[in-house]
């Protein structure tokens, strides 16, 4: 092994590349982005300004910062909505003059003013609400016309009345404690905030109104086709904002003590800018109230801190805008190429060395070597069937088999032309076996194990074993169970061929090479699942020794296959017994004659080989190339091989025109005949084996002659 | 995007080739037309009077319709190339580096070792394609994969005399088109058509960006050409072709048969490469999918831009064409994958 070689081992074998692909997958990775924003404003501002975390500056902060995010809160909800609302600054600005107006001119209590102030809000939240809500309007344009004319309405009371409040002589215990005081250290303001925080946050994520803003904001058409009130949920968001906002309003007449022309300028770009820089998304349906948090942490220690530095308003402004411009962009790229990126690095190949091979080439004279007998099959539900991956049968010689669609589908002894679908599952269904008193045990792709009585009851056997201490995505979940078997105890072993694909995208995973293929064992006695082994390169094929006393799995990309002991000295551990095919082994099933039947799915090519010594080649491939254009494993050629039980080949066919079975992935001895099956074919074949014997059947094999 | 330069360095250039759109627009022609012959690899075809010879190995054939080929003569090592003066001489370029004029051998520059075609201009002047200095003419995969830009052109004027190279480092010059005292050359693994000035050997590219690897030229009837394309490009192998250590590793690891490169004929072993959508799904392999092989032959106007294409796609079996030959309203076409000589009625396109 040359040096660069053994260095290419080390890097892709050691390095975990796969943890960033199955970060990407979570959905708290669109969080990250606005974290990091946020730990860097406050780093930079933190270590600029001298005293920047100091107590008292803090307080003052996290009063506007209580009153903001409030704001924000409102507007995320509406933007969550698929909306947008302009106007929180006036909303905001008028409910504060409605409390001053109620407290220090008419002087009234402060929970009358606080009411003022409330219904200023929900009043112009209303109005918001109905014109883009239920008369659907646009929101940008509507809500800018509500925000010039409560503006302008404001400035006006504003200059009507500012001498008259100044003059007021009204005072209230309640509104200085509101205004000025703390509570276990928090202000008042930063309380109200969290808590409606909190209750948003709880009411987004675990309520049904909040799910129908969701909904809607994702998707107005599918929302309404689903049932969800679209329009009153739309006005209902527009008066939750007009809500938050007054209560900010209040909160801030009750810390100035007034009104004045500068009370929530500029407010509804700082609230919107908020809102985006924390990562809600101007589309609707993406983000949370804690992104819009983070957004207003971030603003307001960035406006703050411009203006301690010494910087004017235009400089403010000019930030704000850039911010927004720059979280827009990051939103849509991101938004728009977020699967792309999680496509380029999902796939992270690791380095293998396959072990030299003998030649399966016809004329070659090895055991392995490759014929045409298998095109001489008959065909089964040719052009009616897809995807027959595994194929049984009954003792009545009826013949099962999964396709693609999710059914099982029956066909009639004896000459097998009349068909039925026995029973649909769902997902993609593989492996099949039955069970002592004539269940259907099959391993359904993406699912799990289901069994299926001889009335066609479909039930649930298992989806999950036991979580794995270090892993990233859940791996309890079975993502691509495979072939199953079941002990003369009743207990059904079974694999997990991969934990880093879904069952569809089976074949991508011989790209990456990972060896994340898992045997489990289901006991029906308590229902439970337990992982047996762990750690194989794509587990497939179980086949029950015809001794009951140990099992064989087929390891499909590494070429080998295992035997697993049930019972004696070595129970509980498992030996490679047949290592460096020329073909990568799928199904296992018995033979008459007290040997192994064994299905190749493709071939091992020289190419393909030599690309998994250079993970980085393949890398590189999946990143550059589409996938159609990838290098796989030649599997348009397979074949059916017998070993015994020691792991001898006996012998091999094959089709080699890949006319009829190009890919085979299962067969099964019944009384003289081999029914083939493939995961990728549209027939099931019937081949006559010469000598076999003509009673022998699966099921008596496992549970005896006759029930 | 104006951003994509930076970050194709995260996420890897895409690897691209020019689709068959246009004039290379897919059909199925090749494949419906009928065997006229069947030949194994037959290579280059030749219009003599009425007859139509066509090398296959050591041997040049005559064929006609209805009959068994003829052997007309044996070579020593297989023909590579076969032209016909103006005067009716036959000259012979086998793989050895041996030209045979009239049965007569001429005696060659040390440098052409690998004649890959020959063509007659109108004056007599024979011009000569040495594909690489460095691979014989079987080994073009070799030639390709190593990235071999050591071709060259030569011409012999018809007075007589010594060949004479009139240029060099071509990427495998693999058909000749004499137009007057220029040549029009294909340079395969450019992927394009070049005319070369007889005089000065300046060099200008006529067709670029070409879909496949082309191959031989000939004459069509109405004063354009026939360009046939051995191989359709692929973009497994154009990416391989950047990937240094793993090509070469191929080079010396894997049997030359079993390469992630061009090819006559494909599927014809399961040791061979597979691409993802080349997998038979359902008892199809589908057209479009990528293929090693392929059957293209494209007809040329008189300002030898594409006018039309005559296709044997994915699934199709008259691949790795290398010649074509037109005699009376007909096109004869050598499909060395397919093991077959195709006539085709020019008057239906």
């Amino acid at each position: 092994m040359s040096f660069r070689e053994r260095l290419q081992s080390w890097r892709y074998n050691l390095v975990p590349d796969h943890v960033v692909g199955e970060i990407l997958t979570k959905r708290w990775t669109d969080n990250a982005i606005p974290f990091l924003a946020l730990v860097a404003t406050l780093a930079t501002f933190g270590s600029i300004i001298p005293g920047f975390f100091k107590l008292t500056a803090l307080q003052e902060s996290t009063r506007q910062l209580g009153e903001f995010s409030m704001v924000v809160t409102g507007m995320t909800v509406v933007m969550l909505g698929g909306g947008i609302d302009l106007s929180v600054g006036s909303i905001f600005a008028l409910s504060c003059f409605s409390a001053v107006y109620v407290f220090f001119i008419l002087e009234q209590s402060v929970w009358l003013a606080l009411a003022a102030s409330l219904a200023t809000g929900l009043i112009f939240g209303a109005i918001n609400g109905y014109l883009v809500g239920y008369l659907r309007l646009r929101a940008f344009l509507t809500t800018l016309v509500t925000f010039i004319f409560g503006r302008a309405l404001f400035d006006i009371l504003v200059t009507t009345y500012a001498a008259d409040v100044q003059l007021s002589t009204a005072t209230s215990d309640v509104l200085d404690f509101i205004g000025d005081s703390t509570f276990w250290g928090l202000s008042v303001s930063v309380w109200l905030a969290i808590i409606l925080a909190i209750i948003t946050h709880i009411a987004l994520t675990r309520s049904r109104p909040g799910w129908h803003v969701l909904a809607v904001g994702g998707s107005r058409r599918s929302a309404h086709n689903a049932g969800i009130r679209v329009r009153r949920t739309v006005f209902m968001t527009y008066v939750f904002s007009g809500f938050c906002a007054s209560i900010g309003g209040f909160l801030i007449a009750c810390r100035l003590s007034g009104a004045g022309p500068g009370t929530g300028l500029n407010l509804e770009i700082m609230a919107l800018t908020a809102a985006v820089v924390g990562g809600v998304s101007l589309g609707g349906g993406r983000g949370s109230v804690i992104k819009g948090l983070m957004g207003a942490i971030i603003v307001l220690t960035m406006t703050n801190g411009l203006i301690r530095l010494g910087y004017g308003t235009g400089t403010n402004q000019m930030v704000l805008g850039i911010m927004l411009a720059v979280a827009v962009t990051i939103d849509i790229r991101w938004l728009k190429n977020r699967h792309k990126v999680l496509n380029e690095v999902y796939v992270a190949p690791v380095y293998l060395k396959m072990g030299e091979t003998q030649s399966a080439a016809p004329g070659s004279g090895t055991p392995y070597e490759l014929d045409n007998r298998l095109s001489a099959a008959n065909h089964i539900g040719l052009g009616e069937l897809e995807g027959p991956e595994d194929v049984i049968l009954d003792r009545a010689d009826n013949l099962y088999c999964g396709t693609r669609h999710g059914e099982i589908v029956r066909f009639f002894a004896p000459d097998y032309v009349r068909s039925e679908v026995f029973a649909h599952i769902g997902g993609f269904p593989l492996g099949l076996a039955f069970d002592k008193s004539g269940n259907l045990i099959s391993c359904v792709g993406a699912m799990g194990l289901y069994s299926v009585s001889p009335d066609r009851e479909v039930k649930r056997l298992s989806a999950e074993t036991s979580r794995s201490w270090t892993s990233i995505v859940d791996d309890a979940r079975l993502r691509d169970p495979n072939d199953c078997d079941i002990a003369p105890d009743g207990r059904i072993y079974f694999t997990d061929s991969t934990k880093r694909y879904d069952a569809h995208d089976w074949a991508l995973d011989s790209i990456e090479n990972r060896a994340t293929g898992r045997l489990l064992v289901y006991d029906p006695k308590d229902g439970s699942t337990k992982t047996l082994l762990d750690g194989y390169r794509y587990t497939n094929g179980v086949c029950m020794a015809h001794d009951g006393k140990s099992l064989f799995f087929a390891e499909s990309w590494a070429c080998r296959v295992h035997r697993y002991w049930l019972e004696g000295p070595k129970a509980g551990t498992a030996e490679c017994v047949i290592r460096d095919m020329p073909g990568y082994p799928d199904n296992i099933n018995r033979a008459s004659d007290g040997n192994y039947w064994m299905a190749w799915l493709g071939m091992r090519t020289p190419s393909f080989d030599l690309s998994l010594r250079h993970p980085d080649m393949r890398k590189r491939m999946t990143r550059r190339l589409p996938q159609d254009e990838w290098l796989f494993p030649n599997i348009n050629t397979g074949g059916v091989v017998k070993f015994n039980e020691k792991g001898g080949i006996v012998e091999a066919m094959g089709d080699l025109t890949g006319g009829a079975h190009p890919m085979v992935t299962s067969m099964r001895e019944h009384k003289g005949y081999l029914f083939v099956g493939g995961i990728l074919n549209n027939r099931i074949g019937r081949y006559k084996i010469s000598g076999a014997d003509p009673n022998w059947t699966s099921p008596a094999s496992y549970w005896g002659a006759k029930p | 995007m104006i951003l994509d330069p930076v970050l194709d360095l995260f996420r890897g250039k895409a690897v691209t080739i020019p689709p068959l759109d246009g004039a290379f627009r897919p059909n199925t022609r090749l494949d419906d037309a009928p065997a006229f012959a069947e030949l194994t690899e037959p290579d280059n075809l030749l219009v003599s009077g009425d007859r139509l010879l066509a090398s296959s190995g050591n041997v040049i054939h005559s064929v006609a319709a209805g009959a068994t080929p003829t052997v007309v003569e044996t070579f020593p090592s297989p023909v590579t190339a076969l032209a016909m003066s103006p005067s009716g001489e036959l000259a012979v370029g086998l793989e050895s580096g041996k030209l045979l004029v009239a049965g007569k051998e001429v005696s060659l520059p040390a440098e052409i070792l690998c004649i890959t075609a020959l063509a007659y201009a109108e004056d007599g002047t024979l011009w000569l394609a040495n594909g690489s200095a460095e691979h014989a003419p079987s080994q073009w995969a070799a030639d390709l994969m190593k990235k071999g830009a050591s071709g060259s052109l030569w011409k012999r004027d018809a007075a007589g005399g010594d060949f004479r190279k009139v240029a060099s480092d071509i990427a495998f010059p693999y058909g000749l088109h004499p137009l007057g005292r220029d040549v029009l050359v294909s340079e395969s693994w450019r992927h394009q058509l070049v005319r070369f000035d007889g005089a000065t050997g300046s060099r200008s590219t006529v067709l670029a960006h070409l879909p496949g690897y082309p191959s031989r030229l000939s004459p069509s009837a109405d004063g354009g050409a026939w360009l046939t394309l051995f191989a359709p490009r692929n973009r497994l192998i154009e990416f391989v072709l950047q990937e240094t250590h793993y090509r070469q590793d191929m080079l010396s690891q894997v049997p030359p048969a079993y390469w992630i490169a061009p090819a006559l004929a494909s599927s014809r072993s399961f040791l061979e490469p597979l691409q993802c959508g080349g997998i038979r799904t359902m008892g199809i392999h589908k057209p479009w999918s990528p293929s090693r092989s392929y059957g293209l032959v494209v007809r040329l106007d008189q300002k030898l831009q594409p006018q039309f294409s005559l296709h044997s796609r994915a699934n199709g079996t008259r691949h790795g064409i290398c010649s074509v030959a037109e005699r009376d309203g007909r096109l004869f076409v050598a499909s060395r994958g397919g093991d077959c000589i195709l006539s085709v009625a020019t008057g239906g396109f």
